[in-house]
């Protein structure tokens, strides 16, 4: 088997899962329900308030819903040794990190687009100002968040206390994904136009980190 | 001519450093040396301190904080630069040497950075009337230390040590890919810049500047001594290992 077929494999597979079983993206969704719940009862009431904090609470609402979801993505792995049979298989295991990654940001813009309805519905934001712009955010948020989360997800295998050193290890890295996405949100809500060196800074740094996961997965896989 | 001594002092620690991760056993006597150097220029670095350098006009006795704050910036990158050279020829080369220098260099790198943002409120609350301004570079160290204290826990908390090297090297590998993305990010998020951006620049007066260098000077070979105190710390363990473990065996 080649190496992208690897990686489609892995991604069915695990995209299999998530549909099958539902535990991953239901409980996401539950998550980013009382999220965003909770947000908007504390929030203040009025209307330009309101839009002024969205774009930031969403991402970083956003960020702790995924954090949920990545935290499980070598759940399925770790059970009785699974883990052990995939790096057997004859290709780069850089691989199988892009498949992970794929299946982890279908994952990840699903919830996006879940978090975004109940920002509509409970804090009354209005995406028509520029629905492409905060597509654009979201997918280069759920990229980044996929590649860091997945190479840092498989580093806290094999550690202790793992649910508290995810988010330690997570948080500091994916600080720009939270400002870069957050601030073309708010821009685009606002109508106010958006710097290209943002769209630049933040899709380097989805390739980045997409490259760092591709090259150092073989490492991190190996014992 | 202080802060050509600083440069050739950077570059003649890291070399002393880099020969002695080598062979850490054979080579721990120079440490000596080093420390003695260390040992020798802190009093001097105090005297300046205290009855060379001016008190400053404006904000009196407290910015002699300065000559803390300011000098300890040099062994906080120098660690963790450190720790990536460490990390990146562990994962090439699988030797413990490697290993042992990046974990060294973060640790010490830490403790200098930890030194660094807390004397720096001590001193802003004064100057700048409050504690914490969020500044780019104040919030930038603030990451930087997250990213290596993270570092630090992934280290304690992986189970076996060849994955707990092999964990840490990666994460410093990816801690260096985001810094400039968290430099960059932190740039456009808040526009507040209370740090001068080049004390040496804007008119410092030469004594201030010369204790400053003076200071860097100490805070480096301090670095190094430091640094190679954890390291012959950590062969010491390693020897320890392998001779419980031939005499289990």
């Amino acid at each position: 088997m080649s190496g992208p077929r690897v990686a489609l494999e892995v991604f069915a597979k695990d995209l299999r899962l998530d549909l099958r079983s539902r535990d991953r993206l239901g409980h996401m969704a539950v998550f980013a329900l009382l999220v965003v719940a909770m947000i908007s009862i504390v929030v203040p009431a009025s209307k330009t308030e309101r839009l002024a904090w969205s774009p930031a609470l969403l991402w970083v609402a956003l960020l702790f819903t995924s954090l949920l979801g990545l935290a499980r993505s070598f759940q399925s792995e770790t059970e009785e040794g699974a883990l052990a049979l995939l790096v057997q298989a004859p290709v780069d295991r850089g691989w199988i990190f892009v498949g992970k990654a794929g299946a982890s940001l279908v994952a990840l813009i699903g919830v996006e687009l879940w978090t975004a309805t109940l920002f509509t519905v409970f804090l009354d934001v209005d995406w028509s100002a520029g629905p492409l712009a905060c597509a654009g955010a979201g997918l280069l948020g759920a990229v980044g968040l996929a590649a860091v989360g997945t190479l840092l997800s498989a580093l806290s295998i094999g550690v202790r206390f793992r649910e508290f050193l995810l988010p330690v290890l997570l948080f500091p890295l994916v600080l720009p994904i939270l400002v870069f996405a957050s601030r073309i949100t708010a821009d685009a809500l606002a109508g106010r136009e958006i710097s290209a060196q943002l769209w630049w800074a933040f899709s380097l740094y989805d390739w980045v980190f997409a490259l760092i996961g591709y090259f150092v997965f073989d490492y991190v896989l190996e014992d | 001519m202080v802060s050509a001594a600083v440069m050739l002092s950077v570059v003649a620690a890291l070399a002393w450093l880099l020969w002695l991760a080598g062979d850490v056993t054979g080579r721990i006597g120079t440490a000596r040396w080093v420390g003695g150097l260390a040992l020798a220029l802190v009093p001097v670095w105090l005297l300046l301190v205290a009855y060379y350098a001016p008190i400053e006009v404006a904000q009196g006795i407290i910015q002699k904080i300065f000559y803390v704050h300011i000098p300890a910036i040099i062994p906080t990158y120098f660690g963790f630069i450190l720790s990536a050279i460490g990390g990146v020829l562990y994962l090439r080369t699988r030797e413990d040497r490697w290993d042992q220098l990046a974990v060294a260099g973060a640790e010490v790198g830490v403790l200098f950075c930890s030194l660094m943002l807390v004397v720096g409120p001590i001193w802003a609350k004064p100057a700048w009337g409050e504690w914490w301004a969020w500044d780019l570079r104040l919030t930038m160290t603030l990451i930087l230390w997250f990213i290596y204290v993270a570092y630090l826990f992934l280290r304690s908390f992986a189970f076996g040590s060849d994955t707990a090297k092999t964990y840490t090297a990666v994460y410093g590998i990816a801690g260096v890919g985001a810094i400039p993305f968290v430099y960059f990010a932190l740039d456009l998020a808040q526009s507040a810049t209370m740090h001068p951006t080049n004390p040496a620049r804007e008119g410092l007066p030469a004594e201030m500047g010369r204790t400053v260098g003076v200071g860097m000077l100490t805070f480096i070979w301090i670095f190094a001594w430091l640094v190679a105190q954890r390291l012959e710390l950590a062969s010491l363990q390693a020897r320890a290992l392998v001779a419980s473990r031939a005499e289990t065996a």
